[in-house]
């Protein structure tokens, strides 16, 4: 029986499950988005200091990281099948966990870009993972302060979305696991296998 | 009277240098008082729009050459608002109480060729110790004349410990986040007045 458990370690994803892959991209990528709220959120209401220079370093770091792997996780989800939607959703309860998916993905990859038009317009200099130079990308005609605040605007709305968003998302996970009883929060689990079997079925 | 007016004509010519500044005049547009730092590991350069330098210099009488230049550090331009605005607080350059940085040679050597080294007094923060500047003086040919006059370009650049002059104190003293090695570059334009 042994050789099989192993078969059953899937990469890619299936009409019912989620592979170890996609897996992966989710829990990092949650990881780091909730890590980077936390920090950015604290180093801003630091003053001047060595520590809040760290601070945004470590951010920067951070949000660059999740911007590729948003970018590497959305082409995964584009070439593998997403496992179905559970059958006794109802209409606008599709609609919204739609919305709020696209939304988070928009935001995975807009507040990184914007995050790095501010870091642009301050003209900080930056090496990712102390290797790679950090370009600017916004233009050298750019007023760079009117771009910056306006890029700094972006952020904090694009931060105050994605704390409702993930709040939506944690609570619609957990309405899922303990209101309906279906296996939408047990199959993004990082150990949960395809044929485990569903409680209460 | 005639006692009167001999002293006053030899303290007339022995003002005179003073008054002219220097054989030499800095063209400031063409010239840059510049360094280099590091930020979290990254490097970053910035400039000093406005010094005024007092530039002697013969060489072939290296002793009666001289380089006084006071630099006017609220000019601190780094190319980024924040860092900018940083520079002007207490730990940093402390603009209110500081405005200027003072680089007073005690004496020029020749080295080889066109390369010498300057002796100098650098004074930030009232905290005055001596540098060495190695830099090259080199005169340029007639095509290179501005308003008739010879010019020569003189550059140079040393490395210091930005903490023995104060500069980024407390806890930015240990160099982790802001480096304490700041590399200045000096590429001077100037025009023979002599």
């Amino acid at each position: 029986m042994r050789p099989s458990r192993a078969k059953k370690m899937r990469l890619r994803n299936t009409s019912s499950n989620w592979g170890t892959i996609a897996k992966a991209f989710h829990w990092l990528i949650a990881l780091l988005i909730i890590t980077n709220l936390g920090l950015g959120y604290w180093a801003e209401g630091l003053a001047v200091s060595p520590t809040k220079v760290e601070a945004f370093y470590w951010h920067k770091s951070i949000g660059l990281t999740v911007l590729w792997l948003a970018l590497l996780r959305l082409l995964w989800r584009f070439t593998n099948p997403s496992p179905r939607l559970p059958s006794d959703m109802s209409g606008w309860e599709r609609a919204l966990a739609h919305t709020s998916h696209v939304l988070l993905y928009v935001l995975m990859i807009a507040m990184p870009l914007s995050g790095w038009v501010i870091h642009s317009a301050a003209n900080f200099p930056l090496d990712l993972y102390g290797v790679f130079p950090v370009p600017d990308i916004i233009p050298a005609s750019a007023d760079e302060s009117a771009v910056g605040d306006l890029a700094k605007a972006a952020h904090y709305w694009m931060f105050i979305t994605i704390c409702g968003l993930l709040a939506l998302h944690v609570l619609g996970a957990l309405k899922h696991h303990i209101v309906n009883r279906d296996t939408v929060l047990r199959r993004m689990l990082p150990f949960s296998r395809a044929s485990d079997p569903i409680r209460g079925e | 009277m005639r006692a009167d007016l001999a002293r006053a004509l030899i303290l007339l010519l022995a003002a005179t240098p003073l008054a002219h500044a220097g054989n030499w005049s800095v063209i400031h547009e063409e010239s840059l008082l510049g360094f280099t730092a590091t930020q979290t590991g990254s490097e970053f350069s910035g400039r000093f729009e406005d010094f005024d330098a007092d530039m002697t210099f013969h060489a072939d009488d290296l002793d009666a050459s001289a380089f006084d230049v006071t630099v006017d550090v609220t000019s601190v331009d780094t190319g980024s608002a924040d860092r900018d605005s940083t520079l002007a607080d207490k730990p940093w350059f402390w603009f209110e109480e500081f405005p200027r940085a003072r680089f007073e040679t005690k004496r020029i050597e020749h080295k080889e060729g066109d390369s010498y080294e300057a002796v100098a007094d650098l004074t930030i923060k009232s905290n005055t110790h001596e540098v060495t500047l190695p830099f090259t003086w080199t005169r340029q040919g007639d095509s290179a004349r501005i308003e008739g006059k010879a010019t020569a370009v003189m550059q140079g650049g040393l490395s210091m410990d930005r903490t023995r002059w104060e500069v980024g104190t407390g806890e930015w003293s240990s160099g982790d986040t802001v480096g304490r090695q700041v590399d200045v570059e000096v590429d001077l334009l100037l025009k023979h007045e002599g």
